[in-house]
């Protein structure tokens, strides 16, 4: 059961993300037990690709080189994994994601 | 001699919305707009606002939505009041007030990207498309150009 509540209030400013941390969904790599769930992030024709650069730096914490790539990844490959963590974790991400209006979603990562 | 003037810029500690009156009152009936398609639960136009989160998980998505749809509202309540009330004032922004604006305005980007049936990449001024003179398709063009500036004021205000 998503535990959403648990953070409907006074959420933590997000940690910054190592980028040895994201999966590159072209890469077969495993994912580290405790960190299941990925955040994906889906091309889609309204959003500018400025403005997902700059979604992307403020929320995970991404270089400008980083977050140009991911979003360089979604616009060319359909979607990219921009960050990965708990469920909670995810969750969270996810919902800031759509607070800027960008297209994500979850997955649990077997 | 017409000078242009960036609609979003740097000011001081935080930023400045620099609208024509024409401008700050055609952006505020589209928020009053955006308000009341929130009031409307599932309004077509709105889907593109409240994405999907668990695709292949009805109940996980089912209960995803109960917790946080109606948060996501609220947090979109929240920019368009933001917004209103720099609007009405001396359109004077801090930080998170140039973001709610940011996202206001990408929330009404993308309910008209809905009715537009936008379906290419790019700015949406595709030549082949019959929508291109529509009032609309002006204003998507407009709102576009107005977070590119905002993207553009935050950029510079802390370069990486």
């Amino acid at each position: 059961m998503p535990v959403g509540e648990r953070f409907r209030h006074n959420w933590p400013v997000p940690t910054v993300l190592e980028p040895t941390r994201v999966i590159d969904p072209d890469a077969d790599e495993a994912v580290a037990p405790d960190h299941p769930w990925i955040v994906i992030v889906w091309n889609d024709p309204v959003n500018l690709m400025s403005y997902v650069t700059f979604v992307l730096q403020k929320l995970f914490g991404y270089s400008l080189e980083k977050a140009t790539e991911l979003m360089l990844d979604v616009h060319h490959k359909g979607k990219a994994v921009v960050a990965n963590g708990t469920r909670e974790q995810a969750e969270m991400y996810v919902f800031r994601l759509h607070e800027h209006g960008l297209w994500a979603s979850m997955e649990h990562d077997e | 001699m017409i000078r242009f003037r960036a609609p979003v810029r740097r000011d001081g500690d935080g930023f400045r919305i620099a609208l024509s009156d024409d401008e700050a009152e055609l952006v505020q009936r589209l928020l009053t707009e955006l308000s009341e398609l929130l009031d409307q639960p599932d309004h077509p136009l709105t889907g593109r606002l409240f994405p999907v989160v668990h695709p292949d998980d009805a109940e996980a998505e089912a209960e995803y939505q109960r917790l946080m749809r109606p948060e996501l509202v609220e947090s979109k309540r929240a920019a368009i009041g933001a917004v209103r009330a720099a609007l009405d004032g001396d359109g004077r922004l801090d930080d998170g007030g140039l973001v709610a604006f940011m996202q206001a305005v990408n929330s009404v980007r993308l309910v008209l990207g809905t009715m537009l049936g936008i379906t290419d990449d790019g700015d949406g001024d595709d030549d082949d498309e019959g929508e291109a003179d529509s009032y609309e398709h002006q204003l998507y063009v407009y709102l576009s150009w107005l977070l590119e500036w905002s993207v553009r004021a935050m950029s510079n205000r802390a370069p990486d």
